[in-house]
């Protein structure tokens, strides 16, 4: 089902961090193909540092094992070395910088103000389900618990989505755009997509928030954005309610 | 020079016999002695890891497929909510704690704590308070489930009424007092009760590592009490501290739980590093590469752990990303120092791998995936896709199993002859070291990719998607051998006690002073200290011994 990117398999499978990481899902939205990029230089460099660390301890362990007709003679009780205590920690702080660097060039992308225009998604998380407003069209769909609500969004254009919830804390998580946000009581929050590709895509409550916690899913269908207007005209004729606005 | 045998007794005469240090009921109970103290927390916290490891397979046996097995969702809630709870609060902190108050009076050659009488309160506090969150198990409905982190509003009066959550706000309290009266006493001790010579720079490593982590809890445990508190006000007294409907705000009691939270699982870590940078010198025959360094980065590790609690919370859209992002990163610097300073100290020695050097070394391999995940997820964008997945499950199981588990099992294979005069079986101890290798690797590396695919924690059923059922099955699998390798240890144990006690005083010819002293130590501990003059003193001594005995 979900497609593995090129780049990150090579740089997982060419390293012994292969067996530690995860392989995430190439997003299908343009803030989430940030986020792959961003993972695919984050997993290279732990591979280097794993195999440096774990090819270090591994060479000791061999090399230095005592032999069984080893003398009594201690080794040379070498105590330090200020040396190479400068170059253990400044090689460290350069990988961090780096990474951190990526880190706010992504986050850039994922957190991008949205342009005027953009459309825009209220979603009230409660127990155990979810509440989706469109709020310019008097368009809401509302499901609770399995299979939950589908939301129809266009593709290329920018979505805002508006999250609050009802009572406890929930989140807000759809694995394939590699994006999640909390709704959280007395605490609106919003964030941005534009999805890339069309398709079905399975979202989920990622925030504990009591028994049914994990039967609050929904999907999001991302349509041509002619489609989209379509779908909401016959919804609008279908009498579909505006919802509870929040 | 040659190094004197090892079956020479340092602190006994020759011939002299073995101080008798058995023990009555009454004694147990009413004891002040801080080695006793040690062995309580030490033989509760291990009781308490038996318990939170039940819940755990129970936990495992539901995932192993989809749909519900076993367990309702309700039950499945509070099971891993004590798994966390026990695990975290009645196991991790007081193996810690037990160990410190074993060995740290031992360590600077003091004949007991500053306050022996406190010292008991604080024990007694923590097996009351732990026995309190547990006992919410026999109350009708069960024990709190509101998951080990218990967020507001879901732990507030609407979300968890009933006793449970009071008994679980209660027990936490008592133990985090408890904490925190040990934490004055370990300050206390080391500061007062040092032998003559040592120095704060002669200290051992794993007492500093106690020092810091006693300031840790010092500055963030009385933050969860607060946080207790106020949910306690908003449960019972009408008060709204979290309720966002009477204008209080449940991302506070985020703020408050996490600057408590992050500290405390390097209130879990940091005197485990030290327990590493104790044993590994002793078995590469070389003092520990970089002392100040270690210090240094302790003291470091401990200042970062207060400015990094927001990185639990990069989803709630209500922390600064790149600060807590960048000090979150910034932690791998002096982490990194101290895996350095680990490889120079084996670097030219001469390694030997009893069962304590085992655990160590497994502990650096395992602990190390753990700590590049922890990078992996201090980076908001990646999170975005981790938090509250599989993947953060399996990053923290491998920082405290891999870390915090694995040198609690090399400080006990390496002190075991300390605190009994028996050494435990090499045989049974490397069955339990290999299969519990085996164990946390099956059990919890498939568990990155569950999370990378998107699979949230906290989920009694999951759906049917490719790859799920299998990754669980695996990862349940590898939950059944860990607990074989529990059983192999308990075996050991109870094998090993029931053998006379015939350990040498110093068997591994270490280093620092508590093996000056007979095994298990006397009353008061010693009947006469070396001198100090550098941070290995039984080393010292060993070493005067030769060259007498070459000089003669």
């Amino acid at each position: 089902m979900t497609r593995r990117c090129f780049a990150c398999q090579v740089a997982i499978l060419g390293a012994l961090g292969a067996l530690a990481s995860g392989c995430i899902p190439q997003a299908a939205t343009t803030q989430g193909q940030s986020i792959n990029s961003l993972y695919t230089v984050a997993l290279a460099m732990s591979a280097v540092v794993a195999a440096l660390v774990w090819g270090l301890i591994t060479w000791s362990v061999i090399r230095y094992r005592r032999g069984k007709r080893a003398s009594d003679e201690l080794p040379p009780q070498t105590s330090g070395s200020q040396v190479l205590e400068i170059i253990w920690t400044a090689g460290p702080l350069i990988a961090i910088v780096i990474l951190f660097t990526a880190t706010l060039l992504t986050l850039n992308v994922v957190n991008a103000a949205p342009q005027q225009g953009a459309v825009q998604l209220n979603v009230e998380a409660f127990r155990w389900g979810w509440r989706m407003t469109y709020p310019n069209d008097g368009v809401s769909v509302e499901g609770v618990l399995a299979p939950g609500p589908q939301a129809v969004l266009p593709v290329g254009r920018e979505v805002q989505i508006n999250l609050t919830s009802a009572d406890v804390i929930h989140s807000f998580f759809v694995p394939q755009f590699l994006y999640k946000k909390d709704a959280i009581p007395g605490h609106p929050n919003s964030f941005t997509i534009t999805i890339a590709e069309p398709g079905t895509y399975a979202g989920q409550c990622a925030e504990f928030c009591g028994v049914f916690h994990s039967q609050m899913p929904f999907t999001i269908r991302a349509v041509s954005d002619t489609d989209y207007r379509a779908w909401l005209s016959s919804e609008r004729a279908a009498g579909s309610t505006p919802g509870a606005t929040p | 020079m040659t190094a004197i045998p090892v079956d020479q007794p340092l602190a006994r005469e020759h011939g002299e016999a073995r101080p008798q240090v058995s023990h009555g009921l009454a004694d147990w109970l009413t004891t002040t002695d801080h080695k006793q103290i040690g062995l309580l927390y030490i033989g509760t916290s291990l009781v308490f890891f038996l318990l939170g490891g039940l819940a755990a397979l129970a936990l495992r046996l539901e995932l192993a497929q989809p749909g519900m097995e076993f367990v309702t969702p309700e039950v499945y809630d509070q099971l891993f909510t004590m798994h966390g709870t026990i695990m975290m609060f009645l196991f991790g902190t007081p193996i810690a704690l037990g160990l410190a108050n074993y060995l740290l009076p031992l360590q600077i050659g003091a004949a007991d704590m500053a306050f022996p009488r406190l010292n008991a309160l604080s024990y007694w506090l923590f097996l009351f308070g732990g026995l309190v969150v547990v006992g919410g198990t026999f109350i009708v409905g069960g024990p709190a489930d509101a998951g080990w982190t218990i967020y507001a509003p879901l732990s507030g009066p609407d979300y968890s009424p009933g006793p449970a959550m009071d008994m679980w706000i209660v027990g936490i309290g008592l133990t985090g007092i408890s904490s925190i009266l040990g934490a004055v006493n370990f300050i206390a001790t080391l500061f007062t009760r040092r032998a003559p010579g040592m120095t704060m720079l002669r200290v051992p490593i794993f007492t500093w590592g106690v020092l810091v982590t006693a300031v840790l809890i010092l500055f963030s445990f009385p933050v969860l009490t607060a946080a207790l508190a106020l949910l306690y006000i908003d449960r019972h007294l009408g008060g709204s501290f979290f309720e966002a409907a009477s204008g209080g705000s449940p991302v506070l009691f985020q703020h408050l739980f996490w600057f408590f939270g992050h500290p405390e699982v390097y209130i879990l870590i940091l005197p485990f590093f030290g327990i590493i940078s104790e044993i590994v010198p002793v078995f590469s025959r070389k003092p520990l590469f970089g002392y100040r360094a270690m210090i240094l980065s302790l003291v470091l590790i401990a200042l970062y752990s207060f400015t990094v609690w927001a990185h639990h919370m990069f989803t709630t859209g209500a922390v600064d990303l790149p600060f807590f992002s960048f000090v979150s990163l910034l932690i791998a610097v002096p982490t990194g120092i101290k895996f350095f300073n680990w490889i120079a100290t084996m670097w030219r020695g001469q390694l030997t791998f009893p069962t304590p050097m085992l655990w160590c070394l497994g502990m650096m391999y395992f602990f190390l995936i753990g700590g590049i995940t922890g990078v992996i997820v201090a980076s908001p964008p990646l999170d975005f896709q981790f938090q509250d997945t599989y993947f953060v499950v399996a990053h923290l199981h491998n920082v405290l199993v891999g870390g915090t588990v694995l040198a609690a099992f090399a400080a006990i294979y390496f002190w075991f002859p300390k605190a009994t005069g028996r050494l435990l079986s090499e045989r049974l101890g490397k069955i339990h070291f290999w299969t519990f290798l085996v164990g946390i690797t099956v059990t919890f590396l498939p568990q990155y990719q569950l999370g990378a695919d998107g699979m949230p924690r906290r989920y009694a059923d999951y759906p049917p998607n490719p790859g799920w059922a299998d990754l669980n099955m695996i990862s349940t699998v590898g939950s059944w051998i860990m607990a074989f390798s529990i059983l192999v240890f308990l075996v050991n144990v109870v094998l090993t006690l029931r053998r006379p006690a015939t350990a040498p005083d110093d068997p591994w010819e270490a280093n620092s002073l508590e093996w000056a002293t007979s095994s298990p130590p006397p009353d008061h501990n010693f009947r006469s200290l070396p001198k100090v003059r550098s941070e290995r003193p039984v080393f010292d001594m060993r070493m005067s011994a030769n060259q007498e005995r070459s000089d003669a």
